[in-house]
């Protein structure tokens, strides 16, 4: 009887993902299954020449290279948004929380009005390269558009906050006495750093490298804006094929291709990335 | 015996706050010294000063006679166990162990050997591969205890080791902690605010209060000749009756009764003064030759089994703990009633006159 009573809470969270995700989800399944008619409408079929189409090997390049910038931008994130979390987590004492709100309200500011405030800035006469020139430090500016770091650069200052939240988070939950233990037992701070803290903020690390993983790698304003032709990702293609080629079934596919793709990806990282820090020996 | 730890005048403040004053102690080699004394007197702060986390404002701190005040905590050879465990969560038991050895740069034999045997030293040997959150408290508590007996560190420093654990745990691993030090005969420097704990425990005992020492002895002269109300108070149950000096050896209480006490050296006649007698040094009409004799009356009688305490009120707001044993002689029931008048009486000898 109490078991019901409590499923009960449960019906409208459940109504509401049915209707928002699965259904969709379903329309996106049965849409990669069609083809488009000779006036360009989308029409559901049973035709699965798409799924042929998407695994053909000119789009190859384009995938590795999604998982490469997304990669890259995982990296990146780590690189600066661990130092940030950790000193915010340590030594920000009672500003801890301000601070992480001066972080996080950027981050209301839609993606891509950032993203096109890095145009403003980076384009070949954007801010930089004027100031470089003004300077005199170079006659016709660096050209920083349209190159594979650009893109990068975008995702990154996109998705950091997504990295910093979940590590500081880990970094929060660590009692201090643990890294002083570190200290006591001869670790210098390096290796107390190494040895203890790392090991011990792991699973803010996984949270944070999934959250800023997943939306990059599908990622299409970044490479709009701030890349070209040679930065192409796969939410490139895919939003082409339904705003440019208009051919909806193939970017249906496409979609789910990328979908499972990813899905397979991720769970083998997080099972294996678990297992290690369940038997991580120093 | 050659000294372990000396402190020199040592103070530390926080900004403006001054959390220890003046502090000076010599710890002897092998010795268990425990720092006694209520919440926020210092204690901790003095230890994290041993342990290199606070560096002290002034004075120094002599490690084996090298002074180590400068010196970060990875290069001293003391070790911590912290009140709260502060084990590694990602590794293993054994590992835990391992930690100090293998950032020393140890051999893996010999870590291998070394961690098998203070595992061996806190009864743990079995849990050696066991995760740190499958342990009890009890468990915990052990771990980090090997983990930093492993080391052989010159001194081991110890923060309320027992505080989270249960009044039965507790009493059982102050016995094995002790017996423990006497086997590996490494000197101990333990904090804590349980006066039960020290006397038992300790071979000598600092009672700090505000930041300072304020006595310094073994467990027997802190507990029978505390140097100050405060100590008598915060050791035992100690029956502080206020009085003033009326001449020789003669003190009258505030509760107009005359009793002889010896007094301290310099005490004038008019002084105020605190006379204190331990509850189990009063005896109820039952006296030998010699003793004080006081008249009171019975305000309240607790049956504990192997004692009977009697509160005993002298009139004026003046109130006296008497503990009484039961005998072969008599039991309690028939004794002291609440209300009843009572003859209570002490030694001279055992009753102590603090200014
Ligand atoms: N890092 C610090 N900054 C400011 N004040 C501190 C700091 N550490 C300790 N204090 C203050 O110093 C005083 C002594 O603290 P300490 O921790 O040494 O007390 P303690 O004797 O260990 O008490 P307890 O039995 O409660 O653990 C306290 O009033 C505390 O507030
Ligand atoms: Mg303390």
């Amino acid at each position: 009887m109490r078991a019901d009573y409590w499923t009960r809470f449960l019906i409208p969270p459940g109504v509401w993902l049915l209707a928002l995700f699965a259904f969709p989800l379903m329309l996106v399944l049965a849409l990669s299954l069609g083809y488009v008619d000779d006036l360009g409408r989308a029409v559901y079929g049973t035709d699965w020449s798409n799924y042929a189409e998407a695994f053909n090997p000119t789009y190859l390049p384009v995938l590795i290279r999604s998982v490469g910038y997304a990669a890259a931008t995982v990296a990146l994130c780590l690189l600066i948004g661990y130092p940030i979390a950790y000193y915010i987590a340590r030594f920000g004492g009672r500003y801890r929380y301000a601070l992480i709100a001066a972080l996080v309200v950027p981050f209301f500011v839609n993606y891509l009005v950032r993203t096109y405030a890095w145009v403003a800035l980076l384009s070949d006469e954007g801010l930089v390269n004027n100031f470089l020139v003004n300077l005199g430090l170079t006659d016709r500016g660096i050209q920083m558009i349209n190159t594979p770091w650009a893109v990068i650069g975008g995702l990154t200052y996109g998705y950091l906050i997504f990295m910093i939240l979940p590590v500081y988070a880990s970094l929060e939950r660590m009692s201090p006495s643990v890294i002083e233990a570190g200290k006591d037992l001869y670790g210098r701070p390096f290796r107390t750093f190494l040895h203890v803290t790392l090991p011990q903020t792991k699973q803010g690390i996984l949270a944070g490298s999934v959250l800023v993983f997943l939306p990059a790698v599908g990622d299409f304003v970044s490479a709009q804006l701030l890349g070209g032709p040679d930065t192409y990702m796969v939410g490139n293609l895919i939003q082409d094929q339904f705003f440019a080629a208009n051919n909806w079934p193939f970017g249906a596919a496409l979609t789910v291709v990328m979908m499972l793709f990813l899905s397979i990806w991720m769970i083998g990282y997080l099972r294996s990335a678990s297992r290690d820090a369940r038997g991580a020996a120093i | 015996m050659s000294e372990a730890i000396r402190l020199e005048d040592v103070s530390k403040s926080f900004g403006e706050y001054e959390a220890v004053k003046d502090v000076s102690l010599t710890i002897e080699k092998g010795e268990f010294f425990s720092l006694l004394g209520p919440s926020g007197c210092g204690k901790t702060t003095t230890l994290r000063m041993l342990a290199g986390f606070e560096i002290p404002t002034e004075g120094r701190i002599l490690l084996e006679g090298e002074p180590v005040e400068d010196v970060p905590p990875y290069e001293r050879n003391v070790n911590m166990v912290f009140q709260s465990y502060a084990l590694f969560e990602h590794l293993d038991v054994a590992d835990n162990v391992a930690f100090g050895l293998k950032r020393k740069k140890v051999a893996k034999d010999e870590i291998r050997k070394r961690v098998e045997e203070s595992l061996e030293l806190v009864s743990l040997a079995d849990r050696a591969k066991s995760h740190t959150n499958e342990l009890s408290g009890g468990e915990k508590q052990r771990v980090a205890l090997a983990r930093a007996l492993v080391n052989e560190p010159a001194v081991l420093l110890l923060d309320e080791p027992l505080g989270a654990l249960d009044l039965k745990l507790r009493r059982q691993m102050q016995v094995e902690l002790k017996q423990i030090q006497r086997e590996v005969g490494i000197t101990f420097v333990y904090v804590t605010h349980d006066q039960e704990e020290a006397l038992a425990m300790s071979d000598r005992i600092a009672v700090m209060s505000d930041g300072e020492v304020v006595q310094c002895g073994v467990p027997e002269e802190v507990y029978e000749h505390p140097a100050e109300a405060f100590v008598a108070g915060f050791i035992g149950v100690s029956n502080l009756m206020e009085g003033i000096v009326q001449g020789k050896d003669k003190v009258k209480l505030a509760s107009g009764q005359s009793v002889k006490a010896p007094l301290p050296e310099g005490c004038d006649k008019g002084e105020k003064v605190q006379l204190s007698v331990r509850p189990e040094k009063i005896t109820l009409d039952d006296f030998e030759r010699g003793m004080v004799t006081l008249e009171g009356t019975v305000a309240e009688r607790v049956y504990q089994g192997v004692n009977t305490q009697v509160t005993i009120s002298l009139g004026d707001g003046a109130s006296v703990v008497a503990l009484e044993q039961q005998t072969y002689r008599a039991s309690a029931d028939d004794r002291w009633e609440p209300g009843a008048k009572v003859k209570l009486g002490w030694h001279p000898d055992h009753c102590l006159v603090l200014r």
